[in-house]
Parts: structure tokens; C-alpha cells; sequence
């Protein structure tokens, strides 16, 4: 914060503009609009689940603050009350130069609909960071601020700087660690503006499409797949009236920043800013929970790590990454292992293994416990001998003696595990049924978080006995909850974004299966490096691989194309204008360079002039004379400058060597002749000459052929100097 | 010049072939080659003119870079084969014994050797061990990998220093293996000692008065260790042995390139020196190598077992009967 004030002092000077300069605001969404985290979430809004055993929206806040943030408008939506109650009777309400304002709104199903509603409300004065309140980052914001705005100075369209951090996806899986879907993002690597945007980038399709006019615009393009996208962006007002102009956006990144890099009419512009050192991540499922949790635990978050946090509770870090409050109760024969989190008054009994676990307050754990990479939150009851791996248990779970969780499992709140009962990997217990026009279908996310929104009331009393009928015992004797069912299909997706590290045996199998695609994709003659190759969007079946391949053949096609229409033109007497048109069409349609047209059309023409009938060689070359003289305005439709030239006479050199022999003696008079005619200029022969020069006796052939009229040209070329 | 020799001399000079036994091993090949592509040139003797070879692609070799003291006695072990050459044999035969002369000894005194101290390392390796290591030593990484095979149940600290950061590449074959490791600098040896309880260390050579002589670093690594009563384990095959006595790393040692502790890899940021490095005032000190006294030293592991410092003597002379005066 000092920071800014610092660098905003001397530039009011310089730019009476800042002078009103607005204090630095952001909106933190306190609702993802999304169901990854149920049933957790059908409880207890997702913002105040505890990462390391602090609600995650308070690292959010902590850095916002730390950014030099000076306002945040919390929209809350689902159990909003939740949030609101909670951030009043947090540190966050009493900090002097830190106001937090909460919006609350019932009826928003997306982040589209909170930014309009924020709209409405008018209260954003200029640029603005848009977070949501699941992202734990320790990044300054000066720089990328800094850039921001000299950008807007310069280009009022460039309204969004997106955060981008390296990260590499597993070969094998196609997900980056924090278990989102590789994600494919086009880059210009001067401007650092953002030109394609592409999550789950069809990649069982194996390619992705570029719009042409971006390889045109742009002088370079770098294709990432090793970015992610840190959710952290720094927006201009603009972006808010943006929402509200098409309301149909609803998803940040899917409906907003794609429609922006579609839309080329407002010419709005998105650029990227990227962090190397610093660290910023978004909670975006249990999997990337499961991440960040382990790297706060190991500090790359510092200094937003629990023992600087929890101001109150005094937390001590020891060897190894071990955070251990101060009023723990450990038995002495307990093994705590390294990057393991025990929150305040827990008791831990006698042999109990507990290794790279959060352990949250209040818990009592019995003996002989085993408990490996689990997030254990507050007030939890372990009994003797139970064993947990990978796995998320909620506040007030009890486990009965003997019970066992596999990986993967996520105990929702106050669920009860009876006695020896093995509760399967993956499976999501709650107290509360599963909803069940819960569709899994991702389209209908957003509609999935009306139920969300109208509930609250009802679950906020938390005394909420939800009728235990003869199903609720799924969990073994004494169990209360419900076995959430896994939808078909989804789950055999369940490890990719489960807490539980990913299975060997998975990945033996997708990297068989990759394998496998691999060769296919081989022989099909379709494979994509992973860096992406770039496919021009215009024609045929074609990967890159055999695009190189028939660019032979297509430009014979596309030459035999040139040359009927041609000879259709001079048969039916068509209008020059009409023949370039028509050419034009063909040069599109097979994706030709105008180089290509001009060869093309100029071969059909010496053709004729060898087809039509004649009987020596002065005749032939009156037929050529003739053709040229009366479609010479053709061939100069496609005559732009001296490269096209060069390939004229190339053209012609190589017919000369093959198909029409019978010029190779004309070779000089022809060559005369479209100098005369002002198709090809004199920079376009002497270069052309230049060019054979180096070239090996076969090859110049022809040069020895046209050497008197080169000499002359130069000659001439020369004289025009000398006067 | 043979161009295996000079290959290698390269490869020394790019430092692509570091290491006491990897340069060793580099450098008996190349003189293989040789060898083998001998022939007496007329008038002349193979002892002689052989031996009158060998020192000249020595003195390439270092110029290239400094020989260590291993490479020393490997040397001299060559030298002293050829000069011990029966007169009767043929050039070919002459050819053949010490073609498997050098053979043997990359096999028994460097490969073998390394395995015989694995053997005996490993015994002291306990479960719930924390095992600290500095640098890049390979003997000390088969010994960690070897434990680690065994189903023990240790830590590993790789403390790595720069410019080099050797550790790094160490420290990426070990978890890779699925060791679990940490890694930190030199500058914190002193605070991450107290939860180590075994030391392992590399060593370039070792003199007779019971000094190691290793890369730079490790006699402050061994006095934090000694100052808080964690054992240090030497691991070094016989061969680099030497009779030498040295007391302080300056009178005898290899300087590196001053460029490299100068700049930091990465953060251009950090330039304060530029356009200082000449400054006659200023010297930029890279050592290579240090000596550590044998008093902070339990054990020094070798392939003749395990020999507490004061013992080098004897190694020294037993090795010399066998090998030199043999």
C-alpha cells in the first residue's frame, strides 16, 4: 500500500489526469457459481472452507490488502449470510485503510450476473482487480498495475490484464497439477496480448483452430500450453459495462474472454501479464485444495502462510514444515510427520502416524490412528485404529473406532462413520441427500446454484436434522449420511481432481493409451506435437503432417484450375476483369500466394500459344506475342512486385526445360517481348540473372541464351544513370 | 597428439567430465586408445618412447585442467607398468598386458572399490537416519540409493553450494528414485545439522596426515557437523590415497573461474561487480577444492573397510607395496 502511494505522489505532478485518481478497488467474488465442491458446499459457502485451517477467503483479503488494495466489494450469493456474518466479526472490518463493502444479491447464478448487478450499483470508479475469493497469491500487483494502465494511456481497448503463471501439464494426463485441464493460450510475445484463449482445448481432437487473421496480424504468435491462468485480473470500467451490454455472458473465461477475442467490431483487447517468482493459484476443485494446501504448508505462499495468518492463535513452525499450535496434546509416542498442520486443542493419542496432514482445532484422535495427505477440519472425532488416506473430512465428523477411509474420500459435515466400516475411494458422504436434479452437466452449473442460493435460510440454523431414514445408515453401525452416488461416466474421471494423488495404476494405463494414440496418430498421419502446431483454418482434411505433403499436389490442382479457366476465357471471350476474378477465387479457395497465380496463369498462356497450331518457330512466336499482347492486363493483376516477376521468369525457364521445348530457342525474344509489353521489369531480369549467376552451367543454359539482352539492359540501366 | 586424448583433454577443459573417478576413468580410456594405436616408432624402445608419451598427453591433460591427486596415481601406477614391461615381450603382447593393465585397475580400483565401500557404508545406515551429504559425490549417491533399495527407512539433506550447484543434479536422481529429500545451501548447514544424524562425504583425495581433500565446502560442512557431534563419513576409494601431507587448502589447490562467483545465474538483477572484476584491489577467490583436518573426520570408508583418519599411513603404504613397488 506504501508502495502506491509512494508511486502516486510524483506522477500527480506530471499528469494533472491522476489527480483524481481513484483509490484501488477490487471485487472478490464469494461464490464460485460452480458445484465442484459438493456436498461441502451445499453447507457452508466455499470461500470459508479452511485451507491449512484458515478460511480461504482470508488469504484473499490478506493479499488484496498487501497488494495495495484499498476497497474490496465482496459479492456474496450462496449463503451469503454465512459470508457476510462472518467477514463482520472478522479482523477485516476494523482495518483503517482496508474497507471491505459486502454485496449480497440472491438471485445471481453466474459471475456475469454478480458483475452487473455490481453495475447497477455503480460504486467502481476506475480500474478494478477481479479475484475470486478461493485465489491464495503473494504477487505485487504494482508492476502488473503499472502496465495496465500505461497500456489503457496508450490504446483505450486494451481493458483486461490477465495473470498467467508457468505451469506444465503432466505429459500423461493432459492436467496441470493444480488438476485443471491443460489449457492452450495464443500469446503475441512483443505486446504480450492475449489471442486465443482455449481450455480443454478439444484436445481428443488433437488440434486446435486459429483464426487465420491472427497469424496475419500479428508478426509472431507463441502458443502456450504450459501457462495457468492465475484468475487474477486487473480490469478496466469498461469490463463492467461490458457484462451488462451482453447479458448473455455469464462465465468469466468461457462466455467473456472469448467473446472478447472473438469479437473484432469494439476491438477490445486482453493482454497477459506474466509472474514468475511470485506465487498466485485459484481452488478450483479438490485436487488443486489438495495443492495449494501443500504449498502453503511448504511457504511458497509466504508470507500468507498460517503461522503469519492466524494472528490470534499462536502457531509455531518446527523441522520438517510442522505447524503445531501451542496448546497441542500429543502423545509422546505419536509420530507427527513433516508438512503436517495441528490446529489448536487438538488431542492426539498414543502410536498415531499423522504425515502430511492438516489437522484443524478441537479434534480428538485416538490411537494407533493412521492419517496420511488427509485435510481434517475442526472438532473432528477419530476413534482407535482408524485409518485415513487422502482424504477431506469436515467439521464435527465422527469416526468410529476401526473405520477406514480410501483415498479420495470427502466427508461433508457431521457425517458419522460406524465402527469398522470401509468407506470405497472417491465417494462423497453427506448428511444432507444428493440433490437430485443435480444433472452433472456442466452446462447447467450455473442453474445448479439457484438451489444453492435458495437454501440458505434453512441451513444457516445448522441444527438441520435432515430426516435420517433406514438409508442413512450406508455408513456401518452407528453411521449416519449418505453415500452420494457417482454419476455414470464421471466417475471413472473421479481421481483426475480428486484429494488423492492419482493412482499408479491410472497412469500406467492413460500412459499405454497415449502410447497407443500416439502410434495411431502416427500413421494416420495426424499427430500434433504438444507445443501445437498451427493449422491454417481454411482448407481440406488436413493436419500440419500432410499439408506439407500435398502442397504439391494442390498447387497442381490449382494450377490445372488456372489453366482451364484461362483457357475458358479466351475461348468464350470473357472480360479481363472478369478472368481476374475469377483466378482471385481460385487463389482463395487453395489458399495460394499471388507469386503462385502469376506462375500459374502465366504457364497457361505459353501453353496456348504451343497448343494453337503453328508451323515454325517465328510463328510460334507471333501465337506467344499475340496471347500476351491481349492478356497481358491478367497477368498484371497478379504482378504486385519483383518477387512475382522473378517467378514469371522462372516459370518460364521450367517450361522451357520440360513441357514446352520448343520455346527454349524463343527463350530471349520472349523475354524481350514481356520487357517490351511492361510485364516484367528490368529489376526483375538483372535479379533474376543475378540470381543464375551462382547457379551450376546446366542451370544457365538460358542466362548464356539472354546474355546479349541482359548485357543490354544493363547497358541501358546504366546510360539512364549517366544522364 | 591422439585425438582420444585430446577429446578428453577438451572435455576437461569444458568441464563436461568432472568428477575424481569420471575423469579418471575418461582419461584411462583415452590413454586405452593410445595404446592401443601405438606403435614403436624405429630406433626406439616402448618403455621409453611409450612412457616419454604418457607424460606428454599428461602435460595436455593438464593443461586443460589441473590433474587431481587420484589422477596422479593413476598415473604413476601406468608409468610404473610400463617401466616393469618384460623386455622379451612382442610390441603387440607389450600392448595387450597393459590394455588389460588399465582395464584391471578402472575395474578393481574404481568400480569394485566403490562397491566394497556401498557395502560397508550401508551397514551404518540405521532406520529413522537423516543423512546429510554436500555436493555430488557418486560413491555417496550409491550408497543412498543402495540403503534406499534395501528398504531403509532415512532422510536425505543435500546441502550444495554455489556456483557449481552440483547438489541439484543429485538432489534430482535421488527423488527420483523416490528418496525424500531437502535441499539447501551451505549457508544454512548450521541449522539444518541439528536434526541430522550422519554425515556423508565425497572426497577428491585423502593425504596421509588424515586430511580430506575435497571440494570446496565440505571442511565447513564437516566442522558444523563435528561442532554438533554428528559423525562424518568420508567415502573414498584407495586409489586416491595419497602420500602428500597438506594442513590448509591455499598452498596446494585449483583455482576456478572468478567469473562464476562474481555473477549469479539467473538474477541479472544482481550486478554490483560489473565492470569492478578488474579493479586491482579486489581479488575474486573460486577455489575448487579444501582440506579437512582429520580432526573433524570419525571415519573415513574405503575399500579396505572402514579406517578411522590416523590409519591413512597405512593404506597409503600397503597400497604402494601392492600396486607400485609390485
Amino acid at each position: 500500500m506504501g508502495a502506491q502511494k509512494k508511486s502516486a505522489t510524483p506522477r500527480v505532478s506530471e499528469d494533472p489526469e491522476d489527480l483524481a485518481r481513484n483509490p484501488l478497488q477490487a471485487i472478490l467474488l464469494a461464490d464460485s457459481f460452480a458445484t465442484t465442491f459438493r456436498p461441502i458446499t451445499l453447507e457452508r459457502p466455499k470461500v470459508l472452507l479452511p485451507l491449512v485451517n484458515i478460511p480461504m477467503i482470508d488469504y484473499t483479503l490478506a493479499w488484496l490488502e498487501s497488494a495495495g488494495v484499498e476497497e474490496v466489494f465482496v459479492f456474496c450469493c450462496a449463503h451469503s449470510k454465512q459470508v457476510i456474518d462472518y467477514l463482520e466479526s472478522s479482523q477485516w472490518s476494523s482495518k483503517p485503510n482496508f474497507i471491505v463493502t459486502t454485496i449480497e444479491s440472491h438471485n445471481s447464478i453466474s459471475a456475469g450476473d454478480a458483475l452487473r448487478l455490481i453495475y447497477e450499483r455503480n460504486v467502481i470508479h476506475g480500474d478494478f482487480v477481479l479475484i475470486s475469493g478461493d485465489t491464495v497469491s503473494n504477487m505485487l500487483l504494482t508492476e502488473a498495475l503499472q502496465e495496465h494502465r500505461e497500456r489503457k494511456k496508450k490504446d483505450a481497448n486494451a481493458i483486461m490484464t490477465m495473470v498467467v503463471k508457468q505451469s506444465k501439464p503432466s505429459p500423461i494426463t493432459q492436467q496441470s497439477r493444480l488438476g485443471t485441464d491443460e489449457l492452450f493460450m495464443a500469446i503475441n510475445p512483443v505486446t504480450k496480448q492475449l489471442l486465443c484463449y482455449e481450455d480443454k482445448a478439444e484436445y481428443s481432437k488433437g488440434f486446435i483452430s486459429l483464426d487465420k487473421t491472427l497469424i496475419a496480424d500479428n508478426p509472431s504468435i507463441i502458443l502456450h500450453n504450459d501457462k495457468q491462468d492465475c484468475y487474477i485480473d486487473i480490469c478496466s470500467q469498461e469490463v463492467l459495462s461490458l457484462f451488462t451490454d451482453n447479458f448473455d455472458y455469464q462465465h468469466l473465461r468461457r462466455h467473456f474472454v472469448k467473446g472478447l477475442l472473438v469479437d473484432d467490431i469494439m476491438g477490445y483487447k486482453i493482454f497477459t501479464h506474466e509472474i514468475h517468482s511470485s506465487y498466485a493459484a485459484r481452488i478450483d476443485n479438490f485436487r488443486s485444495y489438495d495443492t495449494i494446501s501443500k504449498d502453503i504448508i511448504q511457504r511458497w505462499t509466504y508470507p500468507f502462510v498460517p503461522d503469519i495468518l492466524s494472528g490470534s492463535t499462536a502457531i509455531k513452525v518446527e523441522r520438517q514444515g510442522t505447524y503445531r499450535a501451542s496448546d497441542v496434546t500429543v502423545s509422546r509416542s505419536a509420530d507427527i510427520g513433516s508438512f503436517t498442520f495441528i490446529g489448536q486443542g487438538t488431542k492426539i493419542g498414543n502410536d498415531t502416524k499423522i504425515s502430511h496432514s492438516v489437522v484443524g482445532e478441537g479434534c480428538t484422535i485416538g490411537s494407533n490412528v493412521t492419517i496420511e495427505g488427509c485435510y481434517i477440519w475442526n472438532n473432528v472425532t477419530i476413534e482407535d485404529g482408524c485409518q485415513l488416506r487422502h482424504a477431506i473430512v469436515c467439521d464435527g465428523v465422527i469416526m468410529k473406532s476401526g473405520a477406514v477411509l480410501q483415498p479420495g474420500v470427502i466427508l461433508s459435515f457431521k457425517v458419522v462413520v460406524g465402527q469398522q466400516f470401509v468407506v470405497p475411494a472417491y465417494s462423497k458422504v453427506s448428511l444432507l441427500q444428493q440433490p437430485t436434479h443435480l444433472d452433472s452437466d456442466e452446462e447447467l452449473e450455473y442453474a445448479d446454484n439457484t438451489s444453492g442460493t435458495g437454501e440458505p435460510g434453512y441451513k444457516l440454523n445448522g441444527d438441520i436434522t435432515p430426516d435420517l431414514s433406514e438409508t442413512a445408515y450406508e455408513l456401518g453401525a452407528g453411521g449416519v449420511g449418505y453415500i452420494w452416488s457417482v454419476f455414470e461416466g464421471v466417475q471413472d474421471e473421479e481421481w483426475r481432481q480428486s484429494v488423492a494423488p492419482i493412482p499408479t495404476d491410472k497412469l500406467i494405463k492413460l500412459m499405454l493409451e497415449k502410447d497407443e494414440d500416439d502410434e495411431q496418430l502416427t500413421q494416420d498421419g495426424n499427430v500434433f506435437s504438444a507445443s501445437g502446431e498451427l493449422k491454417a483454418d481454411s482448407d481440406d482434411n488436413g493436419s500440419g503432417d500432410d499439408d506439407n505433403e500435398d502442397s504439391g499436389d494442390d498447387y497442381v490442382f490449382f494450377e490445372k484450375e488456372v489453366e482451364a479457366t484461362f483457357l475458358r476465357a479466351v475461348n468464350e471471350n470473357v472480360k479481363v476483369d472478369h478472368a481476374v476474378l475469377e483466378v482471385n477465387a481460385l487463389r482463395l479457395s487453395y489458399n495460394m500466394a499471388s507469386v503462385d497465380c502469376a506462375g500459374a496463369i502465366f504457364y497457361s498462356m505459353m501453353k496456348l500459344a504451343v497448343e494453337s497450331p503453328h508451323n515454325s518457330a517465328s510463328e510460334l512466336h507471333k501465337n506467344a506475342a499475340d496471347i500476351i499482347t491481349k492478356w497481358q492486363k491478367l497477368l498484371k493483376s497478379f504482378l504486385h512486385d519483383i518477387d512475382e516477376e522473378i517467378e514469371v521468369v522462372l516459370k518460364f525457364e521450367e517450361m522451357c526445360l520440360e513441357s514446352a521445348r520448343e520455346f527454349a530457342a524463343l527463350f530471349p525474344q520472349i523475354l524481350h517481348l514481356l520487357y517490351d509489353k511492361e510485364i516484367l521489369q528490368e529489376d526483375a531480369i538483372l535479379k533474376w540473372a543475378d540470381e543464375k549467376e551462382g547457379a551450376d552451367a546446366a542451370d544457365k543454359v538460358f542466362l548464356k541464351h539472354s546474355e546479349k539482352f541482359i548485357q543490354w539492359l544493363k547497358e541501358a540501366e546504366e546510360e539512364d544513370e549517366d544522364e | 597428439m591422439h585425438p582420444a586424448v585430446y577429446k578428453v583433454g577438451l572435455q576437461y577443459l569444458s568441464g563436461d567430465i568432472w568428477g575424481g573417478n569420471a575423469r579418471c576413468i575418461a582419461m584411462f580410456q583415452a590413454f586405452k586408445e593410445a595404446i592401443k594405436d601405438y606403435s614403436t616408432p624405429p630406433e626406439k624402445t616402448l618403455i621409453r618412447d611409450l612412457t616419454a608419451r604418457i607424460s606428454s598427453y599428461v602435460s595436455f591433460l593438464i593443461e586443460c585442467r589441473p590433474l587431481s591427486n587420484s589422477m596422479g596415481n593413476a598415473i604413476k601406477f601406468l608409468k610404473n607398468r610400463i617401466a616393469k614391461l618384460p623386455l622379451v615381450l612382442s610390441e603387440s603382447e607389450a600392448k595387450a598386458t597393459l590394455m588389460s593393465d588399465v582395464d584391471r585397475f578402472i575395474n578393481e580400483k574404481i568400480i569394485i572399490a566403490e562397491k566394497v565401500i556401498v557395502k560397508h557404508a550401508v551397514t551404518k545406515i540405521r532406520d529413522g537416519d537423516v543423512l546429510l551429504t554436500y555436493g555430488a559425490s557418486s560413491v555417496v549417491e550409491m550408497i543412498l540409493l543402495h540403503a534406499h533399495e534395501l528398504g531403509k527407512q532415512f532422510r536425505v539433506v543435500v546441502v550444495d553450494s554455489r556456483p557449481k550447484l552440483e547438489g541439484q543434479l543429485l538432489l534430482r536422481r535421488l527423488v527420483r528414485k523416490g528418496l525424500s529429500c531437502t535441499y539447501t545451501h551451505v549457508n544454512a548447514v548450521s541449522c539444518i545439522m541439528q536434526e541430522v544424524t550422519r554425515v556423508f562425504l565425497g572426497a577428491s583425495s585423502v593425504l596421509s596426515n588424515g586430511t580430506v581433500y575435497s571440494r570446496v565446502g565440505t571442511a565447513c560442512v564437516a566442522m558444523v557437523a563435528h561442532a554438533f557431534r554428528v559423525p562424518v563419513l568420508v567415502c573414498c576409494e584407495a586409489y586416491k590415497f595419497h602420500e602428500r601431507v597438506q594442513l590448509d587448502s591455499i598452498c596446494f589447490n585449483e583455482l576456478g573461474n572468478p567469473e562464476a562467483i562474481s555473477k549469479v545465474h539467473g538474477r541479472e538483477d544482481i550486478n554490483y561487480l560489473d565492470g569492478f572484476v578488474n579493479q586491482e584491489k579486489l581479488q575474486l577467490l573460486n577455489l575448487v577444492y579444501d582440506a579437512t583436518p582429520s580432526d573433524y573426520i570419525s571415519m573415513i570408508i574405503t575399500d579396505y573397510g572402514m579406517i578411522p583418519p590416523t590409519s591413512v599411513p597405512v593404506i597409503v603404504r600397503e597400497y604402494r607395496r601392492e600396486h607400485l613397488w609390485s
